[in-house]
């Protein structure tokens, strides 16, 4: 039970991370019906930079975050005007390389700039156990990760349905035509989409390294955006709270099942996350919370 | 669907008057309209206008360059000549400008928001407006169609075919258009609820003056509503006149009338 | 504009060009081979860079997967992005063969082609339901998940876990072959015949030159194999896909046979490539074979171009050369010398990607073409008694005329061939 326990702890903290960059892919997703393939590199960079603001600047570190998080967002524009803009939103292939072109020139620049050697994060939880159940330990990083998802996905759910760019941004997501023709300016309302999915991506990294026990170093989150990528899959892709739900249950899986589960080696949850995705895809496309688009011929 | 048709009986009724409508100036004004997309030119120096307060359509077969056209006045696709509305060219301006200025265009098909609920759809109509008087347009469409108040937190993609079709002309003229383009409203509805949508265009348009260009191929039904037709053939207009006379022309009668 | 000079296909004229053309390009490639046996260093910009033949075959390995990529990707229009996965596969199983159980590498062929082909005509199953993006992730997430696979405990025997599996890639050269007496012939070239060494050829580079030609006839072989796949009956059901699968399959065409034939063929090709490539490196490791060598087959098929064979070969070159290359440039005129300590070449690989999808979308091979198809154009012959049809202007017409190969990589991204969106 104890043991249990402390998965289920684990399988939180872990899956509160991929929920959040869900979070991001989402939000993408239902602008452009894009997968952000560059998404977790764009993250690792703004956490970079919230640890360069916060070790070599001394600001406080949520006030670091916060910047970083801005950075991340007004980076992301940038790269949404240049880059994605000129191209046909349909033509999927384009697209898909050019966030991949990213991918590797985010990689590489972070590499270049601070070097492939791990360095450990500032906290941004208290330190020390909230809970103790037998020997399995809450932490209060865990309740921390935990709460900071729900809050973020409450506010980015707030945005969206109550504030005018929020409107103009649904109602690019379900018709880009009818939105243009009530004189939705459409450029700028992805733009926004890319600003706020990189400002949680932001988030997301620097949740994910400030674990204790993880340190931030440029491919730090190749893997993540696998795990994450699921996550958004089983909450169906367009759904805020689906890709939440979802990041739990990759998370889940991760600690929980794929240790219980004797014949899945503990290396193979990535390829676990990588099947799931791939059941979910396939036998329910739309995902659990996600609408059924009929595809465009 | 059945109450709807059901109601057009009364409604013809009440609104079967007489024409005691003031037709202005020329509110939108084209000139020698050439547009297409890529190498394929679709449009080859088309001449129109719409006065203020009129209602006009515009007839033609498939790929004569109906939609072609509306979408040129819109922005939606690279034009050259001249468009004016009012004082303003609207040739190379960009859709969004064009919908300030006011123009609103109801797109072929479905114009609705369809994963946003009624009642965003008509906050979306409502985008480009800055006043205080969003809410009563809101509640006068809902007195005036009260199926969209009953279904005003449905996802509009839920809708039938006709209240959708009503539903995107609502979120258009919640823009408070001066110029509103109908792309085929008639496709895919059923007769029944064609002639209701189209009576309540003929009442839009006597109750708040805003003026139409509809582009049809039900010519009867919207040259029954309709001031003053034109049919475009490959590009070019080939007929122009008011809606009566078109209504008795021999080559029109033949071609779209089926008679 | 119309090209300077226009041909029939069946002119002496063209035919001449045609037959020049590849004996110059087998002659240059001999020559290349003979020079560049040695690991001497050539300067670039001051620094020493070592433009040998290892490196070569290399590219060749690539080549050979990128091959598989146009097959699936270029070809059929499936976005596939894990080819790394079967990469991977080929080279441990090829090592496996080889190290393991004493084959012969050329043998060993006939183990990792069926088998990455079953693999991947499994993984083209789901295909049938899962497309576009979606096909993306997935595929790029089983190429994330190869390092692991190959670190089981459970495979640790086979694949030698996170050293690697190491593999003797002795490929000597038959007595018969007078590599030596070709050498000295190159060496008493006047002038020239410096860049060719002294005296007899070493065993290992004899062995470096012996092992560059049979990848190369490997790659010519793959070459040819494709290229009359595309042109058949099936090559022609995968454009159909591509270009859109619902009517393909109203059309006739067996979705899920040719889609998986696709995924197969590419997967084995993949294979093929991976089995080059530890035979030329000796060593297979997982770190090797990350999603980052998935995105670099990607930059190499963009780059070359989408749905041309000799992008394939551009593409190759690409990857193999640029971070190499970088990771031995420690200066460079105005670039500070931190900016080239770092993984540059992967940088510029990323930003090569960028920049080529927003100028040149055919790749490599569709700009070359273009500047080709300005001077010279080759019509094909029209039948007799026809008059010769006066070929319409410039791009146009070679995009019209040449092998249908590069109408497809150029349409797809070509602004004027879109369909209206109405």
């Amino acid at each position: 039970m104890d043991l249990f326990l402390a998965r289920l702890f684990d399988g939180l903290s872990n899956g509160s991370t991929y929920a959040l960059i869900a979070l991001a892919l989402v939000i993408i997703y239902k602008a452009t019906t894009l997968i952000n393939f560059a998404q977790g590199e764009m993250a690792m960079f703004g956490a970079f930079v919230v640890l360069v603001l916060a070790t070599e600047q001394g600001l406080p570190i949520w006030v670091a975050v916060i910047l970083g998080m801005v950075f991340s967002a007004v980076a992301a524009a940038g790269i949404e005007r240049v880059l994605i803009r000129p191209f046909d939103p349909y033509d999927h292939l384009p697209l898909v390389i050019v966030t991949l072109g990213l991918f590797l020139s985010i990689t590489a620049l972070a590499g270049i700039i601070w070097r492939f050697d791990p360095r450990a994060f500032p906290r941004m939880y208290p330190a020390g156990t909230a809970l103790t159940i037998g020997n399995a330990t809450l932490t209060w990083y865990t309740v921390g990760v935990v709460a900071t998802v729900l809050i973020v996905a409450g506010l980015v759910t707030l945005l969206l349905n109550t504030t005018k760019i929020g409107l103009a941004f649904r109602a690019v997501s379900s018709n880009i035509e009818s939105s243009e023709l009530a004189g939705i300016r459409v450029g700028p309302t992805l733009q926004f989409g890319w600003a706020l999915a990189a400002a949680v991506g932001t988030l997301g990294a620097c949740v994910f390294v400030a674990d204790p026990i993880r340190q931030l170093e440029p491919s730090v989150m190749v893997r993540v955006l696998i795990f994450a990528a699921s996550a958004a899959a089983i909450g169906g892709l367009d759904s805020l709270w689906g890709a939440v739900i979802g990041g739990l249950v990759i998370g889940m899986v991760q600690s929980i099942i794929v240790p219980y589960v004797g014949f899945i080696p503990n290396e193979m949850s990535l390829a676990t996350a990588v099947i799931v995705l791939m059941l979910v895809l396939l036998f329910r496309p739309s995902g659990l919370f996600g609408t059924a688009r009929v595809e465009r011929v | 669907m059945s109450e709807s048709a059901n109601d057009i009986g009364s409604d013809a009724v009440a609104t079967d008057s007489p024409r005691a409508k003031t037709i202005g100036d020329t509110l939108l004004d084209v000139k020698d309209l050439h547009g297409g997309y890529g190498p394929i030119r679709v449009l080859h120096g088309l001449d129109f206008h719409v006065a203020e307060g009129e209602v006009v359509v515009i007839l033609g077969a498939n790929g004569a360059g109906k939609t072609t056209t509306l979408r040129a006045l819109s922005g939606k696709l690279d034009a050259t000549g001249s468009v004016m509305f009012g004082d303003e060219d609207l040739i190379s301006k960009k859709t969004a400008d064009i919908v300030r200025m006011g123009v609103a265009h109801v797109p072929q098909g479905r114009g609705t928001l369809p994963e946003l609920s009624v009642e965003d759809n008509l906050h979306v109509g409502a985008y480009i407006r800055k006043d205080k008087e969003v809410r009563a347009d809101i509640d006068r469409w809902y007195d005036v169609y009260p199926v969209l108040k009953e279904r005003r937190h449905q996802r509009a993609g839920s809708l039938s075919g006709g209240e959708q079709q009503m539903l995107a002309v609502a979120r258009a003229l919640m823009s408070r258009p001066k110029l509103l383009l109908l792309d085929e409203p008639s496709l895919g509805l059923a007769p029944l609820i064609v002639q209701d949508l189209f009576e309540r265009f003929r009442r839009i348009n006597q109750e708040t003056g805003t003026t139409m260009l509809v582009v049809e191929q039900n010519a009867q039904l919207a040259l029954s509503i309709a001031d003053r037709g034109y049919v475009i053939e490959s590009g070019t207009i080939s007929i122009q006149g008011n809606a009566h006379e078109l209504m008795h022309d021999d080559a029109i009668r033949k071609a779209y009338l089926g008679v | 504009m119309s090209a300077r000079f226009i041909w029939s296909a069946n002119s002496r004229e063209a035919r001449t060009y045609k037959i020049v053309g590849w004996t110059l390009f087998v002659i240059a490639l001999v020559l290349f081979t003979f020079a560049y046996a040695d690991t001497a260093q050539i300067e670039i910009f001051g620094n020493g860079y070592a433009l040998s033949l290892p490196r070569a075959s290399k590219a060749i390995a690539f080549m050979i997967a990128i091959l598989g990529l146009q097959v699936v990707v270029g070809y059929t229009g499936q976005l596939v992005l894990g080819q790394s996965f079967f990469f991977g596969t080929g080279a441990y199983l090829g090592a496996y063969m080889v190290a393991d159980h004493n084959w012969p590498w050329v043998l060993s062929l006939l183990v990792v082609v069926p088998v990455c082909f079953i693999i991947g005509a499994i993984f083209g199953l789901p295909a049938l339901r899962i497309k576009g993006l979606y096909l993306a992730l997935v595929t790029l997430g089983l190429a994330a998940t190869f390092p692991s696979i190959v670190q089981l405990d459970a495979l640790d025997e086979y694949t030698g876990g996170a050293s690697g599996k190491t593999v003797s890639s002795d490929l000597v050269p038959p007595s018969w072959l007078p590599l030596d007496g070709i050498s000295s012939i190159f060496q008493n070239i006047p002038f020239f015949g410096q860049y060719f060494g002294e005296g007899d050829l070493s065993s290992s580079e004899s062995e470096r030159i012996w092992k560059f030609f049979l990848f190369t006839v490997l790659l010519a072989i793959c070459i040819w194999l494709v290229s009359n796949l595309i042109k058949s009956r099936s090559g022609r059901a995968l454009r159909a896909i591509r270009d859109n699968e619902t009517s393909a399959a109203v059309s006739g065409v067996n979705l899920a046979k040719d889609k998986t034939l696709s995924f197969g063929l590419a997967s084995a090709l993949g294979g093929v490539g991976g089995v080059v490539y530890v035979a030329e490196l000796g060593i297979a490791s997982p770190l090797d074979f990350t999603q980052l060598l998935a995105i670099n087959f990607i930059v190499g098929l963009v780059v070359g171009g989408v749905g041309t064979l000799s992008g394939a070969v551009v593409g190759g070159i690409v990857i193999a050369f640029i971070p190499d290359w970088s990771a031995s440039t420690e200066s460079f005129p105005g670039i500070p010398e931190r900016w080239l300590q770092g993984p540059t070449g992967v940088f510029i690989l990323g930003a090569l990607l960028i920049l080529l999808t927003f100028v040149l979308p055919g790749g490599v091979v569709a700009g070359m073409r273009r500047i080709k198809g300005r001077i010279l154009q080759i019509v094909p012959q029209p039948p007799k008694g026809a008059r010769v049809p006066t070929p319409p202007d410039g791009a146009d017409a070679e995009l019209r005329h040449e092998a249908d190969e590069i109408t497809a990589g150029v349409a797809a991204n070509d602004p004027l061939t879109d369909e209206p969106k109405d």
